[in-house]
């Protein structure tokens, strides 16, 4: 019998080259970031998302896992978001669990070690903000409790000039030859977000010491910000849905303590924190939670200017 | 504190009026006692004044002092320069850093178990009740009332090391024929976290990715009992002892592949298929899926898969099962089965965790080849093989309206994987009330249809499961 011949061995050889390299180079795309001139930036909340596009400018292309409309723990895990954080360079994210309903499983989902936590890509917002309310014991009779502290501190302007550098040193790490645009762009950000908190304090100055509740706890930061007084929240505890006993307690107590305002974030249904304005006499407020929670405010600077107005109407006498 | 004095002052002259004309010394006593509080009052208050400035004047001193010092490092002409005035001695930072150390040093904590894994723990408890017994109905389960520790399940789950991830599922669940708790270890797998080209190696005991609810815990399904084409055609979970590779498409669009193979696929009982002497590579069970996912609108979603599973040389998985005619029995020798699968929902952006609605359904088709031996005596000449296609789906909807309730209804349908003339219908609307994510309580009303080739008998049943979780949770993506 006649082995092959070298005629013969390279045209498989040839063959089979071709067969695997649409593979190979399959593989190597999955291995290679796309987009590569770009960073490529996710954020899990369009604050953040707000944030890394003003920092970043045109040198990141910048995903969002929310549209702005969702709660900030219960943004739907989608699988079309899979491959976005696959090609991440970043990812963006609020801290302190407030994505842990979502967020873990998507990132064990992305098989990209870059951003998984630890590593540089991974790109916690909290790490240089002392959190409010942290509890004394994580155990589930307080509810869906947030072991390291309350993580809303997107509401509180100040601290999130704090993710504003958080997210500039992580660009600067990711693409170092364009820290000086970053760090320009930050304080160019920074400045306009000093003059904004500087005439929304101005604002809010009349009302200090005012009371309010609020759906979900969503306002200490910003209550401690602004001097207004966060007195409690319609749901019993984090995640937990109001009792007939906890709303008649609430109510009793809001009407002794002349508490003038109820928050309502849009994602909770209207019936109960309308109920206690009508019972309490309070102004019932619609606030967003991050940018496009309700029309209108599509950056961050919008939300809040949007909030502090609403605030400083429905303190009014 | 003025208006607690002028308070006072009024008590003390309301109290003592009317005035007799003996009281007017006392009424002068009670003036000049009234005028020495308020010096004492005006003086406490100057001195706490003082104080306060005079710590206010430190804190500024000190922060002087610590800029000083930075400023210290890079300049180099300082040392001739003279302290500052005021400044805080020596003594005083000492106290301070003293302080500063001891609640440093109390943040050391020497613990042993700081590397232990995240621990939670299910109890699921099924009450029910069913209009016959269970030589009737062929459950596992008797007739009439029953109670039931379903499950009681130990997760543990922590990194290994840089690279890879392990988890645990223990469950102890009482054993349908004796009562008796039987402790066994349900899941026990590694998982790798950073192979490079989208890739995920799973090795060890784990539930193997084939369709949408095979690899989904009892507990974690959105009604009572798993549906019966699972149960007959995988046999209830999908666990098996091997190896399982996923990988992800590095494309714009979600497609995710999986392959996977082991000693065994599905079924409670933890032996290997076919463990005779000596078993060949086509002794093992080797599986496969593909899914991908469409956002139809941002609220609107459609997550479809198939998957495949082939046992080439079965042997005798199940041993030879006696048909219903008393007599026949059949031997499985391979085992092929191909599953087709979508869930459609709506997830709305805005308010999902108090409305959301879900259609699930998964099909397969089972071709396996038995061994018939019609008079049931092995090795009598009169055996022969027969490939034996069946199919089987269930097909469900659930509605939440509210954070707390949802509702459904499933309905299954299957031909026996051994006789596809032997049907089963099952019809099941359920209600659940979640107390909160933790704790949750399901009623379902179940009607099931058995042909008569089944010999079984048709029956209706009632289910009430309370399922709860205590510590960590969460079985990962796989399981969204």
């Amino acid at each position: 019998m006649a082995g092959p011949n070298a005629e013969t061995l390279k045209g498989n050889l040839n063959m089979k080259t071709k067969l695997l390299l649409p593979v190979l180079l399959a593989f190597a795309l999955g291995a290679v970031p796309a987009g590569a001139a770009k960073v490529r930036v996710v954020a899990t909340l369009t604050d953040l998302a707000d944030l890394a596009r003003n920092v970043g400018g045109d040198l990141v292309e910048v995903h969002c896992l929310a549209t702005g409309i969702e709660d900030t723990h219960g943004v739907p895990m989608k699988p079309s978001f899979v491959p976005l954080l696959n090609r991440a360079d970043l990812v963006v994210l609020v801290g302190f669990d407030c994505e842990h309903a979502f967020l873990p499983a998507l990132l064990e989902a992305s098989k990209n070690p870059k951003i998984q936590p630890g590593h540089p890509g991974y790109v916690d917002c909290s790490r240089d903000i002392i959190p409010l309310d942290v509890p004394k014991s994580t155990d589930h009779s307080e509810g869906d409790v947030h072991p390291y502290g309350n993580p809303h501190y997107t509401l509180d302007p100040v601290l999130m000039e704090s993710a504003v550098k958080t997210i500039c040193a992580a660009l600067a790490a990711t693409a170092p030859e364009h820290q000086a645009d970053f760090e320009k762009n930050r304080d160019a950000y920074l400045a306009k977000l000093d003059a904004k908190i500087a005439g929304w304090q101005a604002e809010l100055a009349p009302f200090k010491g005012s009371q309010f509740v609020s759906y979900h706890e969503h306002w200490p930061y910003f209550a401690a910000r602004f001097g207004l007084v966060y007195f409690g929240t319609i749901e019993v505890k984090p995640g937990i849905d109001p009792t007939p006993r906890h709303i008649e307690e609430l109510v009793k107590a809001m009407k002794a303590s002349h508490v003038p305002v109820v928050v309502r974030e849009p994602q909770f249904p209207e019936k109960v924190p309308a109920l206690i304005a009508r019972e309490t006499g309070a102004k019932l407020i619609k606030l967003p939670i991050m940018p496009g929670g309700v029309p209108d405010t599509d950056t961050y600077i919008e939300e809040m200017d949007y909030i502090v107005h609403a605030f400083a109407e429905a303190l009014k006498k | 504190m003025m208006t607690g004095l002028a308070v006072l002052a009024f008590t003390l002259a309301a109290t003592t009026s009317p005035l007799h004309a003996g009281e007017t010394n006392e009424v002068e006593q009670l003036k000049r006692q009234l005028q020495q509080m308020q010096e004492q009052f005006e003086k406490v208050e100057a001195e706490q004044k003082a104080q306060i400035d005079g710590l206010r004047h430190q804190v500024d001193l000190l922060s002087a002092t610590q800029a000083a010092a930075a400023t210290q490092a890079t300049a180099t002409n300082l040392a001739a320069a003279p302290p500052p005035a005021n400044a805080v001695s020596r003594g005083m930072y000492q106290e301070l850093s003293d302080k500063v150390d001891q609640v440093v040093e109390a943040q050391k904590k020497v613990l042993p178990g700081e590397f232990n894994p995240a621990l939670g723990f299910v109890g699921e408890t099924v009450g029910s009740w069913r209009s016959m017994g269970s030589d009737q109905t062929g459950s596992s389960r008797p007739g009439g009332f029953d109670v039931w520790e379903r499950s009681l399940e130990l997760n543990a789950s922590a990194s290994v090391d840089p690279f890879a991830k392990g988890w645990i599922v223990a469950n102890a669940s009482a054993d349908s024929a004796t009562g008796e708790s039987t402790f066994g270890i349900e899941e026990g797998a590694l998982q790798t976290t950073s192979l490079p080209g989208n890739l995920t190696l799973t090795a060890g005991r784990f539930f193997g990715e084939f369709g949408r609810l095979s690899y989904i815990h009892d507990h974690e399904l959105p009604f009572v009992n798993r549906p019966l084409v699972l149960d007959d055609y995988i046999g209830g979970e999908s666990r098996s002892d091997g190896a399982q590779v996923n990988w992800l498409a590095p494309v714009d669009h979600y497609i995710s592949l999986t392959a996977g193979l082991g000693d065994s696929f599905g079924g409670d009982d933890p032996n290997p298929d076919n463990p005779g002497a000596y078993r060949s590579f086509y002794g093992l069970n080797f599986w496969s899926r593909a899914s991908t996912y469409f956002d139809l609108t941002p609220s609107w979603q459609l997550e479809t898969g198939v998957s495949g599973l082939w046992n080439p040389r079965t042997e005798d998985r199940g041993g030879a099962i006696l048909q219903p005619d008393g007599v026949t029995t059949l031997t499985e020798k391979q085992r092929r089965l191909a599953g087709v699968d979508f869930k459609f929902s709506y997830v709305p952006l805005r308010d999902n965790q108090f409305n959301s609605f879900t259609w699930g359904t998964e099909i397969l088709f089972s071709d396996n080849n038995y061994l018939v031996d019609p008079n049931g005596m092995a090795n009598s000449g009169d055996e022969y093989r027969s490939d034996v296609n069946a199919w089987g789906m269930y097909s469900y909807v659930a509605y939440k309206w509210s954070r707390r309730w949802s509702a459904g209804f499933l309905f299954d349908y299957l031909e026996s994987p051994q006789n596809n003339n032997d049907e089963t219908l099952a019809y099941s609307p359920f209600v659940t009330f979640a107390i909160s994510h933790w704790n949750e309580l399901r009623l379902q009303y179940t009607h099931t249809d058995h042909d008569a080739a089944s010999g079984l008998q048709s029956d209706d049943a009632i289910y009430l499961q309370w399922a709860w979780i205590i510590g960590a949770h969460s079985h990962g993506w796989t399981q969204r």
